[in-house]
């Protein structure tokens, strides 16, 4: 639509003009057609030289048309668009078919426009890639195990290199607006002042009453006569987490947080205690083996108990192969006392 | 929002808007917009005493503590500073969950005190930044008496700063919501806090009575971090604006977190905003809150949104 534009304006102005202006769009335009076919260009070129004459008298029909357009939008503001349209298209292949000069010009101007097609279509694919390459999606709840699914796509962790450079944010020269995601801001400075703080932590100071409570007690019970109301509270019986009981060791308690090297007291104390046990059991076994002899209780002996599993045979007398197949009671007694405690 | 610098560390420019501490050359104009520039090509410099133990905490359930916790504790170990977050909710634990540490979380707070493990066995070092670890306090076995949480957080902090590696510079608590006995046993071992809020009514009130608790309770450096913040909706007057909410409640400002949805998908990919690249807007300024907590300052001006600048041709290739 520019080529109208182009054509009414030069219907007002000089003709030489005209011709420069006209050649020029032409370039813009039908460049490609330039360099297909050169005998259809000179009959064009002979065309235009006729068509752009500046003697009135010469004029073609067309460029008669031309003025009578311009004209009739200048006298006749109603006169139908469409015919207007059609008149601007009809008068479009005079500008098409060009002089044959400033090819440099031409091919540079058919450059640019190549190279910005170009970029809106890289730039489109690229966009369009990276909507479907958003990390943040489900998939990374998959990939985490919160989600059960079948679906595939984790997604590797960003790297984060460079944590000052900000090439979002744009600062104006005179430090008053910031650009940023294309959304222009203001800086407007904070107005709190030292005295407006201390106002309002006065007015909080006489609002809000309360100190630390360090009495809990069950609904019930009674205040002791020493302490301040206002430092106990009252815990329900239904509370989730909470007890007014203490059955922890405090002490105890404080030393497992401090504790830096060794086993932690619990493993320790279980670990003591299970080894505690082995060596009364071995004793034991001891002063059972002084009295009775294994070979000859192998006639009382009964079956294994139910509650031992197949599996738990096997696995005795895989562990204990040198063993014989029916170890002593009390190995038996010692093993299954171990099962149970596990 | 601070100001954030356009230059980079290794090609700082000349221009009014960088001004290193050391350059003599150029003179810093005395204007409020100025001082509201954050100096980004530098290490921010710690102030007061280490360990600093903050409680980020907010009153109302949902404003954004954890993902303040999260996103704040990365941002400083990212600056190098030794961190140690812990999760303060008894009940329900969710900062494991959004640092995605959730696979590595073995043992908890009770299991130290019942002596199933030692602190440095509860603490889950993230190998993405060593510098940082995460306590979680989790559900207890059986009940509790509610002040021994208290004497047991503060004998954790205790703990971390006698190890043998060293004292943590920073140990940030998340708080969980409300002002019972969970908020009674966070605030114990606390000397400063950062209240979140968002800019609606419900969550100021609740802002309001918290802080008049934790100055109650004695911790009298309190900051505040308006978070989920639309400028459009401030720009249409349908939401209170940053400076609203500040006349309201009478505290200097940490930072303000603007509305993002990538908070859902950091969520989601159990990687903190802050580690993003590009970094998100949400991210940034969460980074700039770090920087302000570290140097103990407080923002000087806020960003209030304008109308959008009119493209010229050449702005679509991306300028």
């Amino acid at each position: 639509m520019s080529s109208i534009w182009t054509l009414h304006f030069h219907a007002s102005s000089f003709p030489h003009r005209t011709l420069s202006r006209e050649v020029q769009f032409e370039r813009y335009l039908g460049f490609a057609c330039n360099c297909k076919n050169c005998s259809r260009r000179s009959t064009l070129r002979k065309f235009i030289v006729r068509a752009v004459s500046s003697d009135d008298d010469k004029r073609l029909p067309d460029e008669v048309i031309i003025n009578n357009s311009v004209k009739d939008t200048a006298v006749k503001p109603q006169q139908n668009p469409v015919a207007k349209f059609q008149e601007s298209v009809s008068s479009l292949p005079l500008l098409i078919f060009k002089t044959g000069k400033y090819y440099g010009t031409s091919f540079a101007v058919g450059l640019c426009v190549v190279a910005t097609m170009l970029i809106i279509v890289v730039k489109g694919y690229a966009a369009r890639k990276s909507r479907y390459n958003r990390p943040g999606s489900v998939a990374d709840l998959v990939r985490r195990g919160q989600l059960r699914s079948d679906r595939r796509g984790i997604s590797t962790p960003l790297k984060y290199e460079d944590p000052f450079n900000n090439p979002m944010v744009k600062v104006s020269k005179s430090n008053t607006t910031v650009e940023m995601c294309g959304k222009v801001y203001r800086l407007a400075p904070v107005t709190l002042t030292d005295e407006q703080q201390s106002v309002h932590q006065k007015r909080r100071s006489r609002a809000y009453q309360w100190k630390r409570p360090t009495m809990f007690l069950k609904e019930g019970e009674s205040v002791p006569p020493d302490v301040d109301p206002e430092t106990v509270r009252w815990i329900p019986a239904n509370h989730p987490f909470a007890t007014t009981s203490s059955d922890i060791d405090e002490g105890l308690a404080q030393n497992n947080v401090y504790q830096k090297h060794g086993v932690p007291f619990r493993i320790q104390a279980e670990h003591d205690a299970l080894q505690r046990k082995l060596e009364a059991l071995q004793n034991e076994q001891k002063l059972n083996k002084l009295v009775i002899d294994p070979a000859a209780a192998k006639d009382f002996e009964r079956p294994l108990k139910s509650h031992l599993k197949s599996g738990d045979q096997v696995e005795q007398s895989i562990s204990n192969p040198k063993l014989s197949p029916n170890p002593p009671k009390s190995d038996r007694a010692h093993n299954s006392c171990e099962q149970n405690n596990l | 929002m601070g100001m954030i610098s356009m230059q980079p560390l290794t090609n700082p420019k000349t221009s009014p808007l960088y001004c290193h501490p050391f350059s003599p050359k150029k003179k810093k104009p005395r204007s409020l917009t100025v001082h509201s520039l954050l100096q980004y090509n530098r290490k921010p410099q710690l102030s007061g005493e280490t360990p600093r133990v903050v409680v980020i905490t907010s009153g109302k359930g949902g404003v954004g503590k954890t993902t303040t916790t999260a996103n704040v504790s990365l941002s400083l170990a990212r600056l190098g500073f030794s961190v140690v977050a812990i999760d303060a909710d008894v009940g329900l634990r969710n900062l494991d969950l959004l640092l995605g540490l959730e696979n590595r979380v073995n043992y908890t707070v009770f299991e130290i005190l019942n002596g199933d493990c030692r602190l440095d066995q509860a603490l889950v070092r993230d190998k993405r930044w060593s510098n940082f670890e995460l306590l979680c306090i989790s559900k207890p076995r059986s009940k509790l008496p509610l002040g021994f949480g208290a004497k047991a957080l503060t004998w954790l902090v205790d703990a971390l700063k006698a190890r043998e590696e060293g004292a943590p510079d920073f140990v940030l608590i998340d708080c969980p919501a409300g002002i019972d006995a969970g908020f009674i046993t966070a605030i114990s071992p606390a000397n400063e806090a950062v209240l979140v809020t968002t800019p609606d009514i419900t969550s100021l009130r609740d802002a309001d009575r918290v802080t008049g608790l934790l100055e109650c309770d004695g911790i009298r450096d309190i900051k505040m971090i308006v978070n989920r913040v639309r400028t459009d909706m401030i720009k249409g007057e349908d939401m209170m604006s940053v400076l609203d909410v500040q006349e309201m409640l009478g505290l200097p400002l940490l930072g303000v977190i603007p509305e993002d949805t990538e908070v859902i998908r950091s969520t989601n990919r159990g990687y903190p905003l802050v580690l993003n690249k590009p970094p998100a807007l949400a991210g940034l300024a969460f980074e700039q809150a770090a920087w302000r907590l570290v140097e103990q300052d407080s923002m000087k001006a806020v960003m209030v949104e304008e109308e959008p600048k009119k493209r010229g041709f050449f702005s679509f290739f991306g300028g």
